[in-house]
Parts: structure tokens; C-alpha cells; sequence
């Protein structure tokens, strides 16, 4: 599972910076930006309000959310743990945390749970001041780790401050797992409501679960898959690394439509 | 647990979704009528333009080709870098506008000039 994962992670890793390679050569206009669905998320607003898009953004990026609509629907969020170079690139790093400290180093659960929030304040932020001071352009640019990251701190709205979020998410992604995701990521804020009713689910067998918590340990995003039957939490990626670590076999299972 | 291919393979079928379905979605980024009135017969002519990435540079777009008599109206898709002139042929043709909006603009700060559009041939 860890092996197919990785693979399809790093295809969209090596793709995302084959564009960044071709566009700093000057070979293509597109960027990263170009396959954000975020940017269709953004878009419809203007789509359905004045039927036009604003800015750079296009028909691709829209048709590029609505898939991601359904695949949350299917999937829950295994965008963030399949297909996001941020969020692979996160993942690995904070492994390499892990391995130094020898376990994820977590904010205490109560701060944990104000921060998840954040996200949702970092939407509305950004769609407000897209529509308003922003006037239909894409302004989040500058803030955005994938934006900035991926154009190799280069694009063409990377402003002073925009080197110091990218490399900022990166180095603190190390001492807190995938931190950009879990609290501030607004796609993720997003997917959070498609995400919980997300057909494709862990479901824990209360019969052959010993309760030894290595699951609970080696999830990324914390959560408390011990002491689930069922993982319906919506930070859920799916990205299966509680299965990979379980000594039981079948006491973790991934469940289709509940089969 | 051979339901995780289950992701990859949804992950593959929507992205071809996407990519197959996007025309669905195609709405100007762009539309500038240049004439209050439309002459009695208006042609059209399709350009495929490098630099044409954005809606600031379609209006770019659109100030490059307002000088050019006979032009109506401009309507633009920068997914596929498209711009659509529709003139009065009786008053000018699409190698004047090409000529137009690929002539460079002066840095108003740097006294340089520089091309912004390209068509594609």
C-alpha cells in the first residue's frame, strides 16, 4: 500500500516539478497554478455571479474541483495524501521529524483543536479579499506555499515575505506533521464537510484490535484511530499509514459504501 | 485491502474527467465591444496568442488592437491563449490587427520596449 502511495506521490511530485523546470526555462507559461483546483473553488463565484472568470483562472481549474468534489465524496481527503506535491512534500519531511524525535511531535490537544479551525478562518480571508479588495485576482498567491514552492520561489507575484511562508511551512512541517495542511490549508477547509461523508473508510474490528494505539501513533494527522470503529474524522487522508504500522491482521480495514 | 486501488484508480478517472469535461466550463475571460453600433457586415477572425494568460492581460490585449479602425469586438479564453476579433472588413484585416497586437509596448518606468503577444501560426 505504502509502495503504490509512494509512487503515485511522486509522479505528481515529479510533474508538478517538471512544470516548474520547463517554466523557468521558459519552455511553457503554465505553473503549478495552472492544475490548482483550489482556483476552481475560487472561480465560481465569478462563473456563476457574471459568467467569466477572473484573473488566470479558467474552465480547467473549475472542471479540476468538481473531480476533486467527487473524489472526496469516494475517497475522503486522499487528494492531500495522494496527489498533493505540499502535501507529500510536507509528509516527508515531517517523517524525517519523526525519525529524529522518534515520535510526531503534536500540540496539545486543545491547542490542536483551536488550530484545526484556523483553516476555515484562512478560507473565508481568502475568498473575502479575492472578491473584494482583490477584485477578482488572485491575490492568495503571494501567501501560498504551493504557489510559491512550486514556482521555486519565482512566480511572478513571490513577494519578500512569500520566501519566508515557503520556507517557514517547510521547516515547520518538521517539528509539527503536515502543519500547513491540518491548520491552514483552505482546500482542506473545503473538502472538510465532503471529506466526513467520504464512502471509502477505515473501519477498526473491535475483536482482533489489541488497543496497542501504534495506529494512533503513526497517523499524521492525529487521529484517534484506536478508538474508532469507524474513521469518519474529517482530517482523514486515507493515506493508510495506521494500516501499514498494525500488527493485527484485519483489524484495520478500508470499507467501500460499508462492505 | 485491495480496495486502496480504489484511489488511484479514482484519482486517474477523474483527472481524465476533468480534462474531457472542461469545455463545460468554458466561459470569455474577456469581452470588449469596441462600436456602439455593429457595421452592417462583421467578419471574425481567431488568433492563438502567446501571452494572452490572464483577464489584466486580455485588457492589455484589448488596448494593443482598439487603435485599429473596423475592429467590433474582442472576446477572449486564456485557458487556450484564444482571441476572437470580430472587424468590419471593409476597414481593415486580421494581418493589420496581428501587426498591432504584436507591436511592443514602452515601459512607461524604463523607457524599454517590450512584446507581450505572439500568434501562434
Amino acid at each position: 500500500m505504502r509502495v503504490l502511495r509512494t509512487i503515485v506521490q511522486t509522479l505528481f511530485l515529479a510533474g508538478v516539478v517538471a512544470v516548474m523546470i520547463r517554466g523557468a526555462m521558459g519552455l511553457t507559461a503554465s505553473t503549478c497554478e495552472t492544475y490548482c483546483p483550489f482556483a476552481g473553488f475560487v472561480a465560481l463565484y465569478s462563473l456563476l455571479r457574471y459568467k467569466t472568470y477572473t484573473c488566470a483562472m479558467n474552465e480547467l481549474h473549475v472542471a479540476l474541483f468538481v473531480s476533486l468534489v467527487a473524489l472526496t465524496f469516494v475517497t475522503k481527503k486522499s487528494f492531500c495524501s495522494w496527489v498533493c506535491p505540499l502535501g507529500t512534500v510536507q509528509e516527508w519531511i515531517g517523517k524525517a521529524g519523526r525519525k529524529v524525535f522518534g515520535r510526531y511531535v503534536r500540540p496539545p490537544i486543545a491547542v490542536d483543536r483551536i488550530l484545526l479551525n484556523l483553516k476555515y478562518v484562512v478560507l473565508v480571508l481568502v475568498l473575502g479579499l479575492t472578491w473584494t479588495v482583490w477584485q477578482g485576482h488572485l491575490g492568495f498567491r503571494a501567501y501560498d506555499p504551493f504557489y510559491i514552492i512550486f514556482t521555486g520561489f519565482q512566480g511572478h507575484e513571490t513577494l519578500w515575505f512569500s520566501i519566508f511562508i515557503g520556507i517557514g511551512v517547510l521547516v515547520a512541517a518538521f517539528f509539527v506533521p503536515m502543519v500547513w495542511c491540518r491548520y491552514l490549508c483552505p482546500l482542506s477547509a473545503v473538502m472538510d464537510p465532503m471529506s466526513r461523508a467520504g464512502f471509502l473508510r477505515l473501519r477498526r474490528n473491535p475483536g482482533l484490535c489489541t488497543d496497542c494505539g501504534i495506529c494512533d501513533e503513526a497517523c499524521p494527522h492525529g487521529i484517534p484511530v484506536a478508538t474508532a470503529d469507524e474513521v469518519t474524522a474529517r482530517n482523514c487522508t486515507n493515506c493508510l499509514e495506521c494500516v501499514e504500522v498494525c500488527p493485527e491482521k484485519g483489524a484495520l480495514e478500508l470499507t467501500l459504501f460499508g462492505k | 485491502m485491495k480496495k486502496v486501488i480504489v484511489i488511484p484508480a479514482a484519482i486517474l478517472l477523474l483527472i481524465l474527467v476533468a480534462f474531457a469535461t472542461m469545455g463545460a466550463y468554458r466561459v470569455p475571460t474577456l469581452v470588449v465591444e469596441f462600436v456602439e453600433k455593429r457595421p452592417a457586415v462583421v467578419a471574425s477572425v481567431e488568433y492563438t496568442v502567446d501571452g494572452l494568460t490572464c483577464r489584466g492581460k486580455s485588457r492589455g490585449f484589448a488596448g494593443m488592437i482598439s487603435g485599429v479602425e473596423g475592429i467590433v469586438s474582442l472576446t477572449t479564453y486564456v485557458r487556450s491563449n484564444t482571441a476572437i476579433v470580430e472587424y468590419d472588413p471593409t476597414l481593415t484585416d486580421p494581418v493589420e490587427i496581428e501587426t498591432a497586437f504584436e507591436g511592443p509596448i514602452v515601459h512607461e518606468d524604463e523607457d524599454e520596449e517590450y512584446f507581450p503577444f505572439k500568434a501562434k501560426k
